[in-house]
């Protein structure tokens, strides 16, 4: 194997391990999430003015919430509860809380 | 009774919000475009950043579409998906995912 290979995959092998290392941690996500159960635990739990059912985000696919809290914190989608809460989570709390909820059982 | 006309009226004005008026077979037959993206069962997206639709509240859905089709929520695929679609639509493809069965459920309680 040529050299020039082995430190394009070195350099690969330390990207990944970035990554992992920003990645979530479930543990971690299953503490700061106690308060979402308060609206996404209780089943038929309504969003109201205007009225419809709060989502179901347990088991929802990791990135996705990832978006969806950075998007609440930074206003580019509009929900007061959920704006209020995103603006108190770092960015570790929000990939705890991703990694916790896309596999919560 | 003199009162039943009036009170069968205002049955039939509530009746339409109390029955849902998405057709889920209808849906899914819309739904070829949606599952090149969310999978074809609303379940398996094609990567994590795509959310999961199979067993999502049937109101939640219809109405994230059509805060995609007004622009109140702005994504550039999803505004440009929704923008094509009618009410009946939209409730009739609210109507099929919700059916769906999936890993989305409640947070389990702590």
């Amino acid at each position: 194997m040529s050299r020039l290979l082995i430190s394009l995959l070195a350099l690969a092998a330390s990207g990944l391990a970035l990554d992992a290392h920003a990645a979530g941690n479930a543990e971690a996500g299953k503490k700061r999430a106690y308060t979402c159960t308060g609206c996404h635990g209780i089943p038929g739990y309504k969003n109201t003015y205007p009225m419809y059912s709060v989502p179901r985000i347990a088991g929802q696919s990791e990135t996705y919430l990832v978006n969806a809290l950075n998007a609440y914190k930074k206003g580019e989608r509009k929900h007061a509860t959920m704006s209020a809460q995103a603006m108190s989570f770092s960015d570790q709390d929000i990939a705890d809380i991703a990694a916790y909820l896309s596999t919560a059982k | 009774m003199r009162m039943l006309p009036l009170v069968s009226l205002a049955l039939l004005a509530l009746s339409p919000a109390a029955f849902a008026t998405g057709d889920a077979a209808a849906g899914k037959a819309k739904s070829a475009v949606c599952a090149a993206c969310h999978g074809a069962d609303g379940n398996t997206p094609i990567d994590a950043n795509t959310p999961k639709l199979a067993g999502q509240h049937e109101d939640y859905l219809a109405k994230v579409l059509r805060d995609y089709r007004s622009g109140a929520r702005a994504n550039a695929i999803m505004g440009a998906q929704a923008g094509n679609l009618k009410d009946q639509d939209i409730d009739d493809l609210a109507a099929y995912y919700a059916a769906q069965k999936g890993d989305l459920k409640e947070i389990p309680q702590h």
